[in-house]
């Protein structure tokens, strides 16, 4: 504060830190100490911009803060917009999806009236093979879980290889398929002749909806199923990737499960029907034997 | 008396006109406010010596503010804006600290 705090200094962080006041300040009382107060009119004036400035600051002051809290609210009000859309959306979903279940098992109840016995036992059976009415019965379950992520501690970069893969669901339903399974649901989703299972980025998505681990890819069919995919080639396949990535693999016989109907199936082709054909010839190109006739006891009811 | 007065005049207006800043300014803004603190606490600490002169801190607010905006200015220019502002930050936090805790002396002696 004295006027040797003038004197250029060499170090200029221990300067600053052993004198932070502004050197004008002792300058200025030495001058004033030399020369004498001001005069009046001459201080007034000053006194009247230092007044000016000290509202320019507060100015300042208030702007800032309300800039700052116009931001914050920017930034999270359109997330919240987001998030509540989604809801909104969501629940419409919901909504009208409960509404054309409704509007299902009335048309489905309409039917059985008019058609009535034989016709309607027979329909219910091609529905079940078909995937749209829930399947009851007994069969196995597989459960498949993502092994453990490594990361990188060096890039950063996740290892994606213990991942379970959208070939991997389908070798495990393919398989369920060719050892007789009569329906199947991956995670609930129940899987039709149409239906996909196909890899977007790092989500698995069955019939275009995300499915997360652990995988439960459950089936109804004979008894022997569970026994018979652990020892097939599936599992085998599955016991191997369990051993070198640490994935999780778990097959088990279940008894009396639900799997629910398939949630929208669309007709692309329709032609009168032939002589009862109870394989319904569904699954042009597809791997899956759906197998209807093979144990009829055990599903459409 | 009128310095406090004069302040809460000052954010009065602001609150009163209530002005958008504009986007190309916006990122200055905590940087002035950061080096007009430095000012106000400079000129408070040289009240409480006893050697508060008017015309200095007027200088010393509006330098203070300018300097800072112009560093961080130039700094976004060539790519270390950020690094910058923590530059300026960092110098303006330790005067503001040095002169507080001188402010600190003098009001309680401690």
């Amino acid at each position: 504060m004295t006027s040797a705090g003038r004197e250029f200094s060499p170090d200029f962080l221990t300067e600053l830190f052993r004198n932070p006041l502004d050197p004008g300040y002792a300058d200025a009382a030495a001058r004033r100490a030399r020369d004498g107060v001001p005069r009046g009119s001459r201080s007034r004036l000053t006194s009247g911009v230092a007044v000016l400035t000290l509202v320019a600051l507060g100015f300042l002051l208030s702007v800032a803060y309300q800039q700052t809290m116009a931001d914050e609210p920017a930034a999270s009000n359109a997330r919240k917009t987001l998030v509540d859309q989604v809801q909104t959306r969501r629940a419409e979903t919901a909504q009208l999806q409960q509404r054309a279940d409704q509007l299902r098992t009335d048309v489905a109840a309409l039917r059985a009236r008019r058609l009535g016995g034989a016709a309607v036992a027979e329909l219910t059976e091609l529905e079940a093979t078909a995937g749209l009415a829930p399947v009851r019965g007994s069969g196995a379950k597989i459960t498949i879980r993502d092994g453990p992520i490594p990361v990188d501690p060096l890039t950063g970069e996740h290892n994606t290889q213990a991942l379970v893969k959208d070939s991997d669901l389908q070798l495990a339903c393919n398989a369920l398929w060719s050892e007789g399974a009569e329906a199947i649901t991956v995670n609930g989703q129940r899987l039709t002749a149409t239906s996909t299972i196909r890899q977007a980025g790092e989500a698995i998505l069955v019939d275009f909806r995300p499915v997360t681990t652990p995988y439960e890819v459950v089936a109804v069919g004979p008894d022997s199923l569970a026994d018979h995919f652990r020892e097939g080639y599936a599992g085998r396949f599955f016991k191997e990737l369990a051993n070198r990535y640490g994935m999780a693999f778990d097959a088990a016989p279940v008894k009396d499960v639900t799997l629910d109907a398939a949630s929208d199936l669309t007709l692309r082709v329709a032609g009168p029907s032939t002589p009862p054909a109870p394989s319904g010839g569904s699954s042009p190109g597809s791997a899956r034997s759906a197998g209807p006739t093979s144990t009829p006891s055990e599903g459409g009811r | 008396m009128i310095a406090v007065l004069a302040l809460i005049a000052g954010v009065a207006l602001g609150i009163l006109f209530h002005p958008t800043v504009p986007a190309a300014l916006q990122p200055y803004l905590p940087i002035a406010v950061v080096a007009a603190l430095d000012a106000v606490f400079g000129g408070v600490r040289a009240k409480l010596d006893g050697i508060f002169d008017d015309k200095q801190f007027v200088i010393s607010f509006i330098a203070n503010v300018v300097v800072a905006a112009v560093i961080v200015y130039l700094g976004d220019q060539l790519g270390v804006g950020g690094q910058l502002s923590t530059g300026v930050v960092v110098v303006l936090g330790v005067r503001i600290f040095g002169n507080v805790a001188a402010i600190r002396r003098h009001l309680f002696r401690a």
